[in-house]
């Protein structure tokens, strides 16, 4: 009997679930969900590789190629964090699942000035 | 005298989120022994941290446990900071605070909604998990993430709270509190309920402190013991004051975590009102000195202890973690025998067991 009041406003009370897939719930603005990255502005430093806690990016100097390991990543938000350039963000909508690790490949453009810092 | 047999409860049990087992000795249908086996969810974290830089090893803590991952690296953190010592700027350790408490409620939710599913009550574990959805909301809002929060960094914290979302965080949490009074009330004053826990698992005061029992299943016993009376972070400013039941039984359990659902919430508030402006963060001179520090954290199971030896450079010597839950497991062997079988599930939970923390 103490419960039936919260029996009634679920009567008539909608579902508190929703229809997902169909619906989904915009992801709020400040969530972790994956990370970006920018071409142009990264120069190759490295320090988001040495920083990440999840072994998650590679850097291939010769190639000038930046690797992001998604299957690896945990999304913690340091490589963002530690980017002296900006080049790496974390957008707020959450990487769909996939079937292969395969790593994506990015080609970094910026090029690093003489004597410029690296960030650590 | 009927025939003993030897029942294996567990490590897969509908009631058991985590694996462990109970090789439960019955007589009919009566618990004469039980011998529990741990073990199923090593991961050697504790020497993983060894071998990553101090820094890393925040994330890795987190993962210890999914529902107290916010305090273990905040615990973390902690550990590290008293090495050099280092002091946190005061809204860094009032925002720790925050999402401690924020931690609490849900977690406390959880236990809740499990509680009422291992007696049967479907409708109330799906009630206690809707409230429980607005507070993981309001995690995911200031924090970016509903499980594994990664807020805190050694010498502080590394996200804020604006004032539009402390509005709406205090929003919620007053909406929160209401929904899960009146859930609250049909779990106290329920005759099945009370049926089902009450005088279930008793653990007298001298029993509870002989077996060296930590968090919400000691202060049950009547112990007034809670590791936030030592005043770190924030708790120090707040009005707090350890939530003690005397009944010693399943329901005394529930009952003491009911009314810290209500104190973790009027700690937010308070701590919302509080808050004071300035850095968020202070900046780690150099590696962590050759030193030692532990560090005692109440969790919303109890208490966690962490130890760290650093050695001067960016690695620690030696991490070690006491988790509640492996305070806790020996008052089984206490509680169970003398029991029905049909009793098991409640009483095991009544612990709110959190067996991969245990066994990292």
């Amino acid at each position: 009997m103490i419960m039936l009041p919260t029996v009634v406003r679920n009567l008539f009370g909608g579902p508190a679930t929703r229809m997902y897939p169909v619906t989904t719930r915009e992801p709020f603005a400040r969530a972790r969900g994956h990370v970006e990255f920018n071409e142009d502005l990264c120069n190759q430093c490295g320090t988001c590789a040495r920083r990440c806690p999840a072994i998650a990016i590679d850097l291939d100097k010769d190639k000038k190629e930046w690797i992001l390991h998604p299957d690896r990543c945990i999304i913690c938000e340091v490589c963002a964090e530690v980017c002296p350039k900006d080049a790496i963000t974390i957008a707020p909508q959450w990487r769909a699942p996939f079937y292969k690790r395969e790593a994506i490949i990015y080609h970094s453009k910026a090029v690093k000035e003489k004597g410029e810092k690296t960030g650590e | 005298m009927a025939p003993r047999t030897i029942t294996p409860f567990g490590p897969q049990h509908p009631v058991l989120p985590e694996p462990i087992q109970l090789k439960l000795e019955l007589e009919d249908e009566r618990v004469v022994g039980v011998v529990p086996a741990i073990g199923y969810g090593h991961r050697g974290i504790e020497k993983a941290c060894e071998l990553n830089e101090y820094p890393k090893n925040i994330y890795l803590c987190e993962r210890i446990c999914g529902i107290c991952s916010a305090i273990h690296g905040m615990t973390y953190c902690d550990v590290v900071e008293k090495l050099w010592p280092l002091e946190i700027p005061p809204r860094a350790s009032y925002l720790r605070t925050i999402w401690a408490e924020m931690a609490r409620t849900h977690s406390h939710l959880l236990w809740l909604g499990l509680l009422a599913d291992a007696f049967g009550f479907e409708s109330m574990f799906m009630q206690y998990w809707r409230i429980r959805e607005k507070v993981l909301d309001i995690l995911e809002i200031t924090t970016g993430h509903r499980v594994t929060q990664s807020v805190s960094i050694v010498g502080g914290v590394r996200r804020d709270i604006d004032d539009d979302q402390k509005k709406h965080c205090i929003e919620v949490l007053k909406d929160v509190r209401k929904e899960a009074e009146a859930l609250n009330n049909v779990l106290v004053n329920d005759y099945t309920v009370k049926a089902r826990t009450v005088g279930k698992g008793v653990l007298s005061y001298d029993q509870a402190i002989a077996l060296g029992l930590c968090g919400p299943h000691l202060r049950a016993s009547g112990v007034k013991e809670d590791c936030r009376t030592q005043g770190y972070w924030a708790y120090g400013d707040l009005s707090y004051e350890p939530i003690v039941a005397t009944g010693g039984d399943s329901f005394s359990r529930a009952a003491v975590r009911v009314g810290e659902l209500y104190q973790a919430i009027d700690l937010q508030l308070e701590a919302f009102g509080k808050l004071p402006e300035g850095e968020l963060a202070a900046k780690p001179k150099g590696n962590p000195p050759a030193n030692e520090a532990v560090s005692r954290v109440e969790q919303p199971r109890g208490e966690v202890f962490y130890y760290a030896k650093g050695n001067g450079t960016r690695n620690l010597e030696r991490l070690r973690v006491r988790t509640p839950t492996y305070a806790n497991i020996p008052s089984l062997l206490v509680m169970l025998p003398g029991c029905e079988l049909a009793d098991v599930p409640i009483i095991v939970l009544s612990i709110d067991p959190c067996i991969s923390c245990t066994e990292r």
